[in-house]
């Protein structure tokens, strides 16, 4: 468990040297509200579109604070750094385990202030990295987060093309973004009813993408298979 | 990216315009092809910044400053070349964005590429005088944040200037941010292009000047910088 706990550790410490990524990301997000959503939400005919918005964009800013452990296994990949984790005291699974839970916890340290200024809003309170590897993070987070009901309800989705409405039904940033939404009051729009859909499905992603990632990580690693 | 915000964000986002905005500009994603161009043009010619920055940081511009040109050579073709790049990114952009919303005249084709070839230059200029400017990389992605945020987001790229100046005039908005979004060389660009295509804004001159100065000062200035800067030890 101790062991377990470093490596969650160096995640987190390794994720707040990226200030750059994070400036960039925070000024994003308060742009996205003092600009973006306050004068869309003139523009659109969904009642306080504005809440509805800021919500999605808290977890919008997740989801992307979460991938950025694919960017840190990448340099390490090509840096040579995998090599010095797996000389550590660490068992392969402690490392893969770590590796996962840091990512996401890193990601809930950063969004935690930006979510509660979306809550002070909402009202609830009253790289140097591959170029593929950017091009393929950049395309992810393109079609994840606008096929999802982050920024738009779902039924609009569906009316303006069924196979995206479609998509956005299974996508995890709709499970999210849902949760959060009946989480934090803003209920009048979300599109599923019952609040236990999408948090099993949360879940659902979860399991599935922690089991996909450790099985990969671990059969990767092993005999310099990331070269 | 781009892509994904006209065929994606667009089409969800004209179903959901309220009466009086689709009365005004009829399509959301008529109206945001142009926009998606001209942010294209943007993120495509801000890049030589990033470049420049990195060559300063490892001391490349030593080498640079060797090479048998003149300063105002060397510096001018940094510039030039960051606006023609802006401008290759985005010509597939464009021509994508005019088979969805049609092709202008040819002599509006023939403004709308000099205007945006200034933009690009302008844009790229704009750039080059951060990346100068700023010692680490870390003050220029934050430099380049606010500049990247501040003009895609207080503009007419994504939604009518009217409503920025309703917004104004009910007191929810800066006067200064309205203002700054009324001059914007995006919000030019991107209503010129819509003015020769829908009529809606209708056609200015101040849309073109508007670009026009926006390129000339930054280029003037990118130009100063980069040459008292990087001679600076």
């Amino acid at each position: 468990m101790k062991k377990l706990l470093w490596v969650i550790e160096r995640d987190i410490r390794l994720f707040f040297q990226y200030k750059f990524l994070l400036i960039m990301r925070a000024i994003w997000f308060v742009s996205q509200i003092v600009l973006f959503g306050l004068i869309a939400s003139r523009m659109i005919n969904v009642p306080d579109y504005f809440r509805y918005y800021i919500a999605g964009l808290s977890v919008m800013t997740l989801y992307s604070a979460s991938m950025f452990i694919g960017f840190d296994i990448y340099e390490e990949a090509e840096h040579g750094v995998f090599e010095y984790l797996l000389s550590l005291p660490v068992t392969r699974r402690q490392l893969v385990l770590g590796r996962s839970i840091g990512g996401g916890l890193r990601a809930f340290i950063y969004v935690g202030p930006l979510i509660a200024v979306s809550l002070y809003i909402i009202g609830a309170v009253t790289i140097k990295s591959s170029d593929r590897f950017d091009i393929l993070m950049g395309v992810l987070d393109a079609l994840i987060v606008r096929l999802s009901t982050a920024m738009y309800p779902l039924g609009f989705v569906q009316e303006a093309n069924p196979l995206y409405g479609w998509i956005a039904n299974f996508n995890p940033v709709t499970f999210a973004a849902e949760l959060f939404r009946w989480g934090t009051g803003v209920e009048a729009l979300i599109s599923l009813n019952n609040p236990l859909l999408p948090l099993l499905g949360v879940i659902a992603f979860l399991s599935f993408f922690t089991f996909v990632g450790v099985i990969l990580y671990d059969k990767r690693i092993e005999g310099g298979g990331w070269r | 990216m781009n892509l994904a915000d006209l065929f994606i964000m667009a089409v969800v986002y004209n179903r959901m315009l309220s009466p009086a905005i689709t009365e005004q500009i009829r399509s959301y994603f008529n109206f945001f092809a142009p926009g998606l161009a001209v942010t294209g043009l943007f993120a495509s010619a801000f890049m030589i910044g990033r470049e420049i920055n990195m060559e300063r940081r490892n001391e490349v511009h030593h080498y640079m400053l060797s090479l048998p040109m003149t300063r105002f050579e060397l510096a001018f073709g940094r510039v030039l070349s960051g606006g023609l790049r802006g401008m290759m990114y985005m010509a597939p952009l464009l021509l994508t964005c005019f088979i969805f919303i049609g092709f202008p005249s040819a002599v509006q084709l023939l403004v709308i590429l000099v205007v945006l070839f200034a933009l690009a230059l302008g844009i790229s200029g704009l750039s080059v005088a951060i990346a100068v400017s700023t010692s680490s990389l870390e003050k220029f992605i934050t430099a380049r944040g606010l500049v990247y945020y501040t003009l895609f987001f207080c503009s007419s790229v994504f939604y009518p200037l009217s409503l920025i100046q309703q917004l104004g005039i009910e007191g929810k908005f800066p006067a200064v941010l309205v203002n700054f979004a009324e001059v914007n060389p995006l919000s030019s660009a991107s209503d010129m292009i819509r003015s020769f295509r829908f009529g809606i804004p209708p056609f200015s001159f101040n849309m073109i000047v508007n670009v026009l100065v926006f390129s000339s000062a930054f280029t003037l200035c990118a130009i100063f910088a980069y040459i008292k800067l990087m001679e600076r030890q």
